[in-house]
């Protein structure tokens, strides 16, 4: 290049659009679609390990501790305490439900995972650790193969206490 | 049982703050001017940089380059949703003049890889509308003879 003077330098930019964006096709697999088909028929439905005696909610197809194949499945009444939740009061894009809300692990009786689903008809300064709920499903018309089937779970009024973290 | 699936996106809308050689370099890209940046011994790099990736030190001056090049290397593929062209076209390495290095974009030769070939000549064609990012450099292409 010549090392004439050339017309005076741009004024810097400081920041450029970076959109990032993947588009996935997820695949339940086995395991997770007999959960996800249970709860298009309100069901929560629960598998146990023949090894060591794990009970999955939601349940997978093999066991993620000893890699054995799960039983049979089997329903649970839904209801569980909050092991932990989070208050969410911070927007950000591609939010579909309203700040604040909350979101919680549901630690259902009978099962020995968490579940996470979002917590309702209660304000979130009133949620606790142990606090027991129930899950809210939604019309008929509106149930299919989703978490989205529960609209989210609501206390049930048995103050419970606070539970012992499992390992 | 076969298994269920569903369409699953992923999207974060990142604005990336740039410094001020980048920021340069894209502004004059806004004004259909290609620049370099003039690193340490003399190299001039493009796109520029904050920092040397050879010495790690902080880069110099901007300097204005003609936007034309030699395609060192490419490669051909078939036309996706969001490439840069609406045919088939060639990704590849240009050295353009005056810089050391190369610069990575598309390279159009109205989709027939027979007129593809290293060392050919190309330019830059810009973007109709520009907005002060790499996309303004729609494509590089051949340089008639
Ligand atoms: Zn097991």
């Amino acid at each position: 290049m010549s090392a004439e003077p050339g017309p005076p330098l741009p004024q810097p930019i400081t920041s450029v659009k970076s959109p990032f964006r993947m588009d996935y096709t997820y695949v339940a697999g086995a395991g997770r679609s007999v959960f996800l088909r249970g709860l298009a028929e309100r069901k929560l439905l629960a598998r146990r390990c023949p090894g060591c005696s794990q009970v999955y909610l939601p349940p997978p197809e093999f066991c993620s501790r000893c890699l054995t194949e799960l039983e049979a499945p089997f329903e649970l009444d839904g209801r569980g305490t909050i092991a932990t939740f989070c208050v969410v009061s911070f927007p950000f894009p591609g939010q579909t439900i309203e700040a604040p809300y909350v979101v919680a692990h549901i630690h259902h009786h009978g099962a020995d995972t968490r579940l996470m689903h979002l917590i309702g008809d209660v304000a979130p300064d009133e949620v606790r650790i142990g606090m027991e709920v129930e899950p809210v499903w939604v019309g008929e018309d509106q149930l299919t193969t989703s978490m989205t089937s529960i609209r989210h779970y609501r206390p049930t009024g048995v103050a419970i206490g606070s539970e012992s973290t499992r390992a | 049982m076969t298994s269920l699936s569903a369409p699953y996106t992923v999207e974060f809308p990142f604005d990336r703050t740039v410094g001020p050689k980048v920021g340069t370099f894209l502004a004059g890209l806004r004004e259909a001017r290609l620049f370099g940046v003039r690193a340490p011994g003399g190299r001039v790099l493009c796109p520029a940089v904050e920092f040397d990736p050879e010495t790690a030190e902080e880069t110099g001056e901007l300097v204005e380059l003609a936007g034309e090049g030699t395609v060192v290397s490419w490669t051909w593929v078939s036309t996706r949703e969001g490439d840069p062209l609406p045919h088939d076209f060639a990704w590849a390495l240009v050295a353009i003049d005056g810089t050391d290095g190369s610069f990575f974009h598309a390279v159009d030769v109205g989709g027939d890889p027979g007129r593809m070939s290293t060392g050919m000549r190309v330019r830059v064609r810009w973007r109709e509308v520009r907005v002060g990012e790499i996309g303004d450099i729609g494509c590089f292409e051949p340089v008639p003879v």
